[in-house]
């Protein structure tokens, strides 16, 4: 960040929370966030040092993401709801004091990186005691029903979750332009067998190893909120236990971290509502499928020259060995 | 003719380098962007094989057969078409991330 904005920041975050002789002691980008961007902040004020993370927006957004007072609300809801996250502190939708709209929140400790996490037998005090936090976790999350005043941007629930994801993939691909005829396959294969609509609830939508910050208690916060939805609960048991979120951890199915049997039986445990795992591995299926959109979309940015970055060019070569799992999936199913 | 080496072993050389000579030389935050170097020289590698074998396929008129349900399970060619993707998805896996196709 420039001197100028550094100042303007402290300025509206002495005015946010009333100490005036609030100083900011040091600023540094955190890792990771293709679509958004975190900072650290280290911020004095009332004799205290507080460690906060400011998170706005990348100079290339996905369309398909919440904007950030979207997101802030999410997280009052969700921290509300005993998920655990990070403490949202204040929202800022003024563009003009750092470029875009931001918010701030406690920082949390703790570990996230996929490839570092599935290879750590000891987090949350071993892979079955993981396995069941996160379960409780989606519990309390899927207890966020709608109608909600303060989610109102999430607009009406679909009146089938499953159909209406099957829609969604078909508008990204027919809109990037690139035919896929396996991810097509994969898709009619999903429209044959969809699973009847549920009572729909808020849907972290990205629910997974590598957005899960942990450590040797458990899950310290979870995180990226931005394409919560309403929908069917399974999709994100189905997203965190997907193969292709298992970071080559496969026989852990719950995300690479934990056995599948222990993340269910928390869950319903925490719900009272029994897993249908023939529901959740639907929502595998059509995991790979939509990360496999989500992977190709990033490459079109590079291509396209919109953002020119050799991460999103490899990233598009995720797609085929996702296609190839997609098939494997169909034949064994 | 044009001067050897050519641009394989140009390429092939050039990711020695980074992995053997660069990638130990780098402070640990360069480590991830000197693998995706070496990465994207290797899917380039296997490309230039690969393109060879690229069949030759309407795979517009394809996907919109597949989403309008005239290859689903029970018509004639549903199991033509199978077999078609399987090929076409393990050549392409082949070149972007061959270690799939090792694993069972």
């Amino acid at each position: 960040m420039t001197e100028e904005r550094d100042t303007r920041l402290r300025d509206w975050l002495a005015a946010a929370t009333g100490e005036l002789d609030l100083r900011i002691a040091g600023v540094s980008r955190l890792s990771g966030g293709a679509i958004q961007q975190n900072w650290a902040l280290e911020v004095e004020c009332g004799g205290n040092l507080h460690r906060w993370v400011l998170r706005t927006d990348s100079p290339a957004v996905l369309a398909v993401s919440l904007p950030r007072a979207a997101e802030f609300a999410l997280l009052r809801a969700a921290h509300d709801a005993g998920v655990t996250v990070p403490q949202p502190l204040f929202l800022c939708e003024d563009p003009d004091i750092i470029g875009a709209p931001f918010f701030v929140m406690r920082r949390v400790e703790g570990q996230a990186q996929g490839h570092r996490v599935v290879k750590d037998a000891t987090l949350g005090g071993g892979r079955a005691a993981l396995a069941a936090a996160l379960g409780t976790e989606l519990a309390r999350i899927h207890r966020i029903r709608p109608p909600r005043e303060d989610l109102a941007f999430l607009g009406d629930p679909p009146a089938d979750a499953a159909l209406a994801a099957i829609a969604a993939m078909r508008a990204r691909l027919d809109a990037a332009g690139t035919p896929r005829p396996v991810l097509e396959w994969g898709l009619r294969a999903a429209e044959l067998s969809a699973p009847p609509p549920v009572p729909p609830v808020l849907v972290h939508n990205d629910f997974r190893t590598g957005n899960l910050m942990l450590d040797a208690s458990g899950v310290t916060a979870v995180l990226d909120w931005e394409f919560a939805a309403w929908g069917d609960g399974h999709a994100d048991l189905g997203w965190l236990c997907a193969k292709c979120w298992r970071f080559g951890n496969i026989g852990q199915e719950a995300g690479g971290l934990g056995p599948r049997a222990a993340l269910y039986a928390a869950y319903e445990a925490e719900s009272g509502a029994p897993v249908e795992d023939a529901r959740v591995r639907w929502w595998e299926l059509m995991a790979h499928i939509r990360w496999a959109v989500i992977a190709a979309d990033q490459a079109a940015r590079h291509i396209s020259g919109q953002e020119r970055s050799l991460e999103l060019a490899l990233t598009g070569h995720i797609v085929p060995e996702l296609e190839w799992e997609i098939l494997n999936m169909l034949e064994e199913g | 003719m044009l001067e050897k080496p050519d641009g394989t072993d140009l390429l092939v050389t050039a990711r020695q380098v980074v992995l053997n000579e660069l990638l130990p030389a780098l402070p640990p935050e360069k480590a991830f962007a000197a693998r995706m170097v070496a990465s994207a020289i290797a899917i380039a590698l296997r490309e230039q094989e690969a393109s060879a074998f690229v069949p030759e396929m309407d795979l517009a008129s394809l996907a919109r057969e597949i989403r309008a349900g005239e290859h689903d399970p029970g018509t004639p060619r549903h199991p033509e078409v199978a077999m078609l993707l399987r090929q076409y998805a393990r050549l392409r896996a082949a070149v972007s991330a061959p270690r799939v196709l090792r694993q069972g």
